[in-house]
């Protein structure tokens, strides 16, 4: 794989870990996301499951490819979008007659389907994109305090 | 001026919270009030305690969940139909502790930078 410019390999081991994990991780907590209200999960753990794949980054390659790769100020944009998504879902009941946060639009399928439990789904879904994002922002910014020192460190080698 | 309509306003959201415990008490049908529940069989022998007939709220939800939201995982119908306001609570509660966190480790970054360039 060919890195962009600017970005030290750390250890091969840790590298090759991260590399192995991270798809793993990243595909499993987007299904706890799609499925949570078909199977066990749902959308605060899922998003959570994703936003590790920042951890796994900084393991494999360091602080600077983390904030080469992801862009903390998109992430805090898109926190505030999905807690907005989430509210305009939940005022859906309200514009059809019905308790605010109501389950409704629940008779498009069979039970077991992705969609089929209307509101509930897509609500699942804009919580976890808001904690993905958020959970995503926060670890960023703890490695931030952190990626300090290894940015100073690389203009002395220079 | 602005003391007596701050005190006229928290009297009338007390006078509505009073009224609306007062309807609900008079017109709304007890869910659950303890009564199937035998306690002494309970603490004697938990092992062969009949837990296969809930219920108070467990029982509505177990029931009638599928028809009310379709959903398969009743904790999911919970947390986002039920609980719905709470859960917007949990996430304006995560949205608050990051922008805290941003603004108080932002600060301290600054500084020790200062104290590194005083150095």
């Amino acid at each position: 794989m060919k890195l962009k410019e600017g970005i030290k390999e750390t250890n091969v081991v840790v590298k090759s870990g991260a590399d192995m994990v991270l798809p793993f991780a990243v595909v499993f907590g987007l299904y706890v996301i799609l499925f949570g209200t078909v199977s066990p999960g749902g959308g605060f753990q899922g998003g959570v499951m994703v936003a590790s794949a920042c951890i796994l980054i900084y393991l494999g390659y360091g602080y600077k490819a983390t904030t080469t790769v992801i862009n903390r100020e998109v992430l805090e944009v898109n926190e505030a979008l999905g807690a907005i998504i989430y509210v305009l879902l939940a005022t859906c009941g309200l514009f059809l007659g019905v308790r605010f946060c109501q389950n409704v639009f629940y008779d498009i399928g069979n039970v077991g389907d992705l969609i089929s439990a209307g509101t509930v789904t897509f609500m699942s879904f804009a919580v976890g994109y808001k904690v993905l994002t958020g959970v995503g922002f926060l670890l960023l910014l703890m490695l931030y305090l952190l990626g300090d020192g290894d940015e100073e460190e690389e203009v002395d080698e220079e | 001026m602005k003391r007596f309509i701050a005190l006229f306003s928290v009297l009338v959201l007390l006078a509505a919270g009073v009224t609306a415990m007062r309807y609900d008490y008079e017109n709304v049908a007890i869910t659950y009030d303890g009564s199937d529940t035998k306690v002494e069989n309970l603490y004697n022998d938990p092992y062969k305690y009949n837990t296969s007939d809930p219920d108070g709220v467990a029982d509505i939800i177990v029931k009638t969940n599928l028809e009310k939201t379709m959903a398969a995982n009743n904790v999911a119908a919970i947390v986002f139909d039920y609980r719905g306001f709470d859960t917007i609570g949990e996430s304006f509660i995560l949205l608050a502790a990051i922008a805290g966190s941003f603004a108080i480790l932002r600060t301290a970054k600054r500084k020790e930078d200062d104290h590194k360039d005083e150095a």
